[in-house]
């Protein structure tokens, strides 16, 4: 492997490698605008410049791939690099508006770190702001906001729309000063990945229309998560302020979605936030629930078990939870006396995780989770809708159900299905028990309610459509008295003899779901620590490379 | 240490000029009685009737905070948080909206401060770029509930009357004129957006 001296520093890397990429993982910071790691490098912003020795003029680091005793210095270490790095970043800024106020890129904006940064930046201006070529401004672009006089002619969201999506929206016209970015007659984009466009954006010339003037980023607290949109699992960040989410943007991770998110997944936040709450446990007196505290209600589920049982216990889970609640759900039924029926499908035929709807990220299957529930032995029945029907015979005793609504309100031609068979299923069982973040009519024949958490509210994890699976954080607290599900369901428990008393996510994880086969090896910290482990399926021990090397 | 450089006030000296016993106690009292005679009805009172009577104050007096607003009156205030960032006491509370101006793009749709959190450090009025929010000279906010009136929001921010009573306070340049900002006395009431929606 070729070894690269940075700043003094020897760095051995891959052939093929980038200086920017070597710098990078040396964790030297060399300034960039329009280098992205998941789009081709351009080389056109001039930011990146670095003296190699040998060579006769300065080289952007960005596009020259390393060599083998390659003395490479930076603008830390070499004058000459400084002097060009602040010229450049002098350049670029000749006709920025400097309106920062009421820009939303303002504390995530390079320019506004370069310039503050002592080795780039700190010039004086001559330029006066008269002198300034003043372009449009906030031009509304359906999911951005444009404005053109904030752009430093990066072409990331160039090529991000010729390259990733295909949608080619957008391009740049005119010469010189008055080079301008445009989309077609300022049509909005139709591109369903367009949200990215302004994460992708290093400067404020693409703002998010939904976090327009929201709040100043220096006021977000992050949570990393996973999107919950479809079996995907895009890594995501939950930007939170006490009022709630704010924003949700996508993390990088090379193996899964790379830099990006699906509008879809980006808005799903919005659903979870306005859904109708039940925010306390629910119990049956006579023809109506009545609120009650969760003692009360936990004695009045825990009940139900010792109720004489002459036909079956259904134990119903949804592909929208989490591995931990799944695996209290199983922990449940392993503590009942047989027959226990335990589901989360509709029919008896299993999800198609790797459906896919585009080529790019989104999948068909609109649950996060469905492959983590085939893989802890959820799917061991013949289906939701026969279980219903059984129960329709009166012959299922107990069910205990797990519902989420799911986050993005779009295509699901399965959700109808399951919500009937559930409404069936709590109606015609003897007593029935539903554990549940959204207040909905199917539930209302139900014996007892127990509020639990929505996305974002719990720790947990998810097992995506390629058996990775990745950590959950929580985003918020839940409102009033919500549990996180695997909470409701190991309290739920407790009185039954043997269960495993567990206090946290993480020790279900690891002493409960990683006892499982399918999990086999895997450490919660782990996942925390790299937010994602790449867990190979059977047959295939690369997935990781594989997907990356694809783009 | 030399007593020069320290900062306790050493009297031993002036305690010994003055005497011990009698002749101290003397001293003190003729001090005692020379301001007494000094206060009498009619003379230079050192106590005044407050509040029938008031001193003024420094022109650069940090009292409750006033809003600036443009030429035509609408509010200067672009919402760009950085008073709130710097305020100590988290006070300031701003949502931000879109102006039906283009140019001016942003403006702050709710603008509350908490002067029962306030604590008039002045950092707000440091920190604003534009000049859209400096400090009047007004201080007697005694009110008879805590969430009353302390509650200021962009209303009492700009018109309230105290702000010609009292007169304009602290913002950093003094020395110089205000920048495409007024103060809301300079500026005409009647052209103020909240009075033309209401018409």
């Amino acid at each position: 492997m070729p070894v690269v001296t940075i700043d003094g520093l020897p760095i051995s890397v891959e052939p093929d490698t980038l200086i920017i990429q070597a710098a990078d993982r040396a964790g030297i910071e060399i300034p960039r605008f329009c280098y992205h790691p998941d789009l081709r490098p351009e080389g056109n912003c001039r930011m990146c410049l670095v003296r190699v020795k040998g060579f006769a003029r300065l080289t952007p680091a960005c596009t020259t791939p390393v060599a083998d005793d390659m003395v490479v210095t930076t603008a830390h270490a070499d004058d000459e690099v400084r002097r060009a790095s602040r010229g450049v970043l002098e350049f670029l800024l000749i006709n920025h508006p400097l309106d920062c106020p009421i820009c939303d890129q303002a504390g995530e904006c390079s320019l506004q770190d370069f310039y503050m940064h002592p080795d780039y930046g700190l010039h004086h201006s001559d330029v006066e702001s008269r002198e300034k070529v003043r372009k449009r401004k906030a031009i509304d672009l359906g999911s951005v906001y444009l404005d053109s006089e904030r752009c430093v002619m990066c072409s990331r969201c160039v090529r991000f729309s010729n390259e990733v999506t295909g949608a080619g929206e957008l391009q740049f016209v005119h010469r010189g000063n008055h080079v301008e970015l445009v989309a077609f007659q300022d049509r909005a984009l139709r591109d369903p990945y367009a949200g990215n466009l302004a994460d992708l954006c290093p400067v404020g010339a693409l703002t998010s229309r939904d976090f327009r003037f929201k709040r100043r980023v220096w006021f977000l607290h992050h949570a990393p998560s996973v999107c919950a949109g479809c079996s995907t699992g895009c890594n995501v960040r939950i930007d939170y302020t006490e009022r709630g989410i704010e924003r949700v943007v996508p993390r990088r991770n090379p193996f899964v979605n790379r830099s990006w998110m699906c509008d879809e997944g980006r808005f799903s936040y919005q659903t979870v936030s306005q859904l109708p709450r039940v925010t306390t446990p629910l119990t049956r007196e006579g023809e109506d629930l009545h609120p009650v505290s969760w003692e009360q209600a936990l004695a009045c589920a825990r009940g139900a078990f010792s109720l004489p049982r002459r036909g079956e216990a259904a134990v119903i889970g949804s592909p929208m939870a989490t591995n931990e609640a799944l695996w209290g759900l199983q922990e449940y039924a392993r503590n009942m006396k047989d027959p226990v029926a335990l589901e989360f499908r509709s029919t008896s035929a299993d999800p198609d995780v790797e459906a896919r709807l585009d080529e790019l990220l989104l999948h068909a299957d609109r649950a996060p989770n469905s492959r983590g529930a085939m893989m802890l032995g959820m799917g061991a029945s013949d289906g939701l809708e026969n279980i219903a029907v059984r129960a329709e015979q009166g012959m299922i005793d107990l069910a205990l159900i797990l519902h989420y609504p799911p986050v993005v309100p779009a295509g699901q031609p399965d959700l109808d299905r399951r919500v009937t068979a559930l409404a069936r299923l709590v109606r015609h069982a003897r007593f029935s028990i539903v554990l549940t973040n959204a207040d909905e009519d199917w539930w209302h024949a139900a014996d007892v309610i127990l509020p639990v958490a929505s996305w974002s509210e719990e720790e947990g994890t998810y097992t995506n459509f390629n058996s990775t699976t990745q950590h959950v954080a929580c985003g918020q607290d839940p409102p009033g008295e919500v549990r996180p599900a695997w909470r409701a369901l190991l309290d739920l428990l407790a009185s039954v003899p043997a269960a495993r008393r567990y206090g946290s996510a993480q020790e279900i994880f690891d002493r409960g779901v990683a006892a499982m086969p399918a999990f086999d090896g895997l450490r919660f910290d782990t996942l925390v620590s790299r937010h994602a482990t790449v867990y190979p399926p059977e047959g295939r021990t690369s997935y990781g490379q594989e997907g990356f090397a694809g783009r | 240490m030399d007593r020069k450089d320290s900062p306790v006030v050493d009297v031993t000296e002036r305690a010994q000029a003055l005497g011990a016993g009698v002749t101290g106690m003397a001293a003190g009292f003729a001090v005692t009685l020379r301001n007494l005679v000094r206060s009498l009805p009619g003379r230079n009172t050192v106590t005044i009737q407050y509040p029938e009577q008031r001193k003024p104050y420094s022109r650069r007096f940090r009292g409750v905070h006033v809003l600036t607003l443009r030429e035509d009156g609408r509010l200067k205030c672009t919402a760009c948080y950085l008073c709130a960032t710097a305020c100590p006491a988290e006070c300031i509370t701003i949502e931000a909206g879109e102006d039906p101006d283009s140019a001016v793009e942003k403006v702050a749709t709710q603008y509350e401060i908490d002067l029962s959190r306030c604590i008039f450090c002045g950092f707000c009025v440091d920190a604003c770029p534009e000049e859209a929010i400096t400090m009047s000279r007004e201080y007697d906010l005694a009110t008879e509930g805590r969430r009353s009136r302390l509650q200021y929001d962009i209303d009492a921010l700009t018109h309230r009357p105290e702000i010609v009573a009292y007169g304009a306070g602290y913002r950093p340049h003094m020395q110089y004129p205000l920048v495409e900002s007024y103060l809301p006395t300079e500026v005409a009431r009647s052209s103020s957006p909240d009075d033309s929606s209401d018409s």
